[in-house]
């Protein structure tokens, strides 16, 4: 069990709103592997949350880091 | 209880047409219930939240079917936040704490509702999360939601009111609509006669109407005919335009680049009588700059129809919020700080919503009248005035909406160019009668002795100081008011596009000493009903 992060920027011109984020985590459901998100320093929250995703009140142009919780 | 073949249910008709159509008795929806502990397991909770998510979740796939396009991604959203993974385990902490399923999903919603509050970003989401809520817990409790209207046939709406949410779900079966409460400004007659569909308003009697039963919509003769035909549809008067011109200028109310676009290329508008610049404004949060307003009045100006446009400046309440001005909650909004009150805190906002004009103004070439509203002394009068005088040179001023300034319209001598009268607010005031109470409808009826003999005073008061007089308020819509309102004095009338040719037709129809005539026999009238049989009657005999 490890975990892989990776940093993206938020492009969406009106930030990380409902749409985008029920986007997010519609991927992320498909996947189904269980993946965190939020701001460097502070606390993450699951992407199987379109609710938690939207409480992080995410702007335009922040960067955020993703982790993933892998076997492979 | 059933009624009598023929029985005349009595109210206040909203447009010229009648119909014909089945009643469909729309109950107003119970209230949710109160969040209660538990009696029975958590199990059977989540079971019971669990099928009504799903519920509520088939439900929004249907309405998205039914929007179809983008509308049916919106809908696709909501089903994210409805079924969202994180609010279901907050809910199912709430149900092992004992909660029913119901309370359980509710205070789930409104935590989250608490952590995105705030933002004025989320405010809309907000308010999406609540309404899934509150069906959620309609669905647990069995109570019916949505307005479920039939798509074919042709059925008649009764109902204590409607709400705007209920209007916009109106199909096409609906031909007509009777409510027992809300007057002739409520939001349901301004919709009705926007879309054309026959209405009764304020019609207490039709409580006793019951599901199945056919009704005759008589909106002219203001009254149901319980198993009426169309036959029995009192006949609108024909006015027949026998004049080139109407006996005093007919204008059009807008608010939109729409609005005016449609207004110069579907009437004979003459100008423009109530541009209400509120609607720029209620959906900006940041405040407009100079140059974004200049353009946006730049473009209605110039696609507003040939003549004299009379623009109000801001007439925003804590009820009808401006997000940028940051006005606080009201007890009493409609008798808060509204209109021009506003200057108090935000001075620099309406001046510079007047530079603005005078800009758009100036590069239009239009002739630009500004009025304020929400003025109740000379003294406010001439501040405005002052004030827009300073700023620009456009023809200045008031709405006249209080009683304390329609006392006052002699001394404007000197003061303001013109006034115009807004019915609606001038009888809300009048009669100390909420607009938004549906059950104090029957008082805002235009044909109120008390309001028509108010509008004379306005108008001789207008003549003695030399200055212009008009009415731009909902019941210089009504044809044979409009005529009513020629004769007493009032010296031109502003409609909502829809109603232009009618009234043009029906003032371009007789001379202003027949006007005179009418106006004087509906003076002497001392209720509603009387005022408006004599003036139908004696229209009746021209």
């Amino acid at each position: 069990m490890s975990a892989i992060a990776h940093e993206v920027e938020v492009l969406d011109p009106i930030g990380l709103h409902a749409r985008p984020a029920s986007q997010i985590v519609k991927l992320v459901k498909e996947s189904g592997l269980t993946i965190t998100i939020g701001r460097e320093g502070e606390e993450f929250v699951k992407a199987n949350s379109a609710l938690m995703l939207m409480s992080l009140k995410i702007k335009t142009g922040e960067k955020l880091t993703l982790q993933i919780e892998t076997e492979d | 209880m059933s009624v009598a073949q023929g029985t005349v249910l009595s109210g206040l008709g909203v447009g010229l047409n009648s119909a014909v159509g089945e009643v469909h008795i729309v109950k107003p929806q119970a209230p949710l219930p109160e969040w209660t502990k538990s009696s029975k397991s958590v199990d059977e909770e989540r079971a019971a939240l669990k099928t009504a998510i799903s519920n509520v979740s088939e439900n929004l796939d249907a309405l998205g079917v039914r929007a179809g396009g983008t509308s049916a991604e919106i809908f696709e959203a909501l089903k994210f936040l409805l079924e969202d993974e994180e609010l279901f385990e907050v809910a199912e902490g709430n149900l092992d704490d004992g909660w029913t399923a119901g309370a359980a999903y509710g205070m789930a919603v409104n935590t989250f509702a608490e952590i995105l509050g705030g933002d004025p970003d989320f405010d809309e989401r907000v308010k999406d999360l609540q309404d899934l809520s509150r069906r959620v817990q309609a669905d647990l409790a069995g109570i019916e939601m949505a307005l479920t209207l039939p798509e074919i046939g042709r059925y008649v709406l009764v109902g204590d009111d409607f709400s705007p949410a209920d209007t916009a779900q109106f199909t096409k079966a609906v031909v007509g609509v009777i409510t027992l409460k809300g007057g002739p400004t409520s939001h349901t007659a301004i919709i009705c006669r926007s879309r054309s569909i026959p209405a009764v308003v304020s019609c207490g009697a039709a409580a006793d109407l019951e599901n199945g039963d056919t009704v005759l919509v008589d909106p002219v003769g203001d009254r149901v005919v319980f198993g009426g035909d169309e036959t029995l549809a009192t006949k609108a008067i024909e006015f027949v335009a026998l004049n080139e011109e109407p006996v005093i200028p007919v204008r059009a109310n807008i608010g939109t680049l729409a609005d005016a676009e449609g207004a110069t290329a579907e009437t004979k508008a003459e100008g423009v009588g109530l541009f209400r610049t509120e609607l720029l404004y209620l959906s900006a949060n940041t405040a407009p700059s100079i140059d974004d307003q200049v353009a946006s009045y730049s473009a209605i100006l110039a696609a507003a129809p040939a003549g004299p446009i009379v623009v109000r400046t801001i007439d925003a309440g804590s009820d009808k919020p401006v997000p940028f001005l940051n006005m606080p909650h009201e007890e009493n909004p409609s008798l808060g700080v509204r209109g021009y009150r506003l200057i108090q805190d935000h001075r620099e906002f309406i001046e510079d919503q007047l530079k603005s004009l005078e800009l758009a103004r100036v590069a239009t070439g239009r002739e630009v009248w500004v009025m304020a509203p929400m003025i109740a002394t000379v003294g406010e009068a001439k501040a405005f005035a002052d004030l827009a005088r300073s700023i620009g040179g456009y023809k200045v001023g008031v709405m006249v909406e209080t009683p304390s300034i329609a006392a006052m319209i002699e001394q404007l001598e000197g003061v303001v160019d013109f006034v115009s009268v807004g019915t609606n607010d001038l009888s809300q005031y009048l009669f100390a009668a909420d607009r938004m109470n549906p059950s104090l409808g029957a008082l805002l009826n235009h044909w109120q002795p008390g309001l028509i003999r108010t509008l004379a005073r306005i108008a001789d008061g207008g003549k003695k100081a030399g200055i212009s007089v008009g009415v731009c308020g909902e019941s210089a819509s009504d044809p044979a008011f409009a005529v009513v309102l020629a004769g007493l004095g009032i010296t031109s009338v502003s409609v909502s596009k829809s109603q232009v040719t009618v009234v043009r037709n029906a003032l371009s129809s007789l001379d202003l000493g027949a006007c005179k005539e009418i106006a004087n026999k509906v003076l002497a009238a001392t209720s509603p009903e009387a005022a408006k049989a004599a003036a139908l009657d004696a229209l009746s005999q021209l």
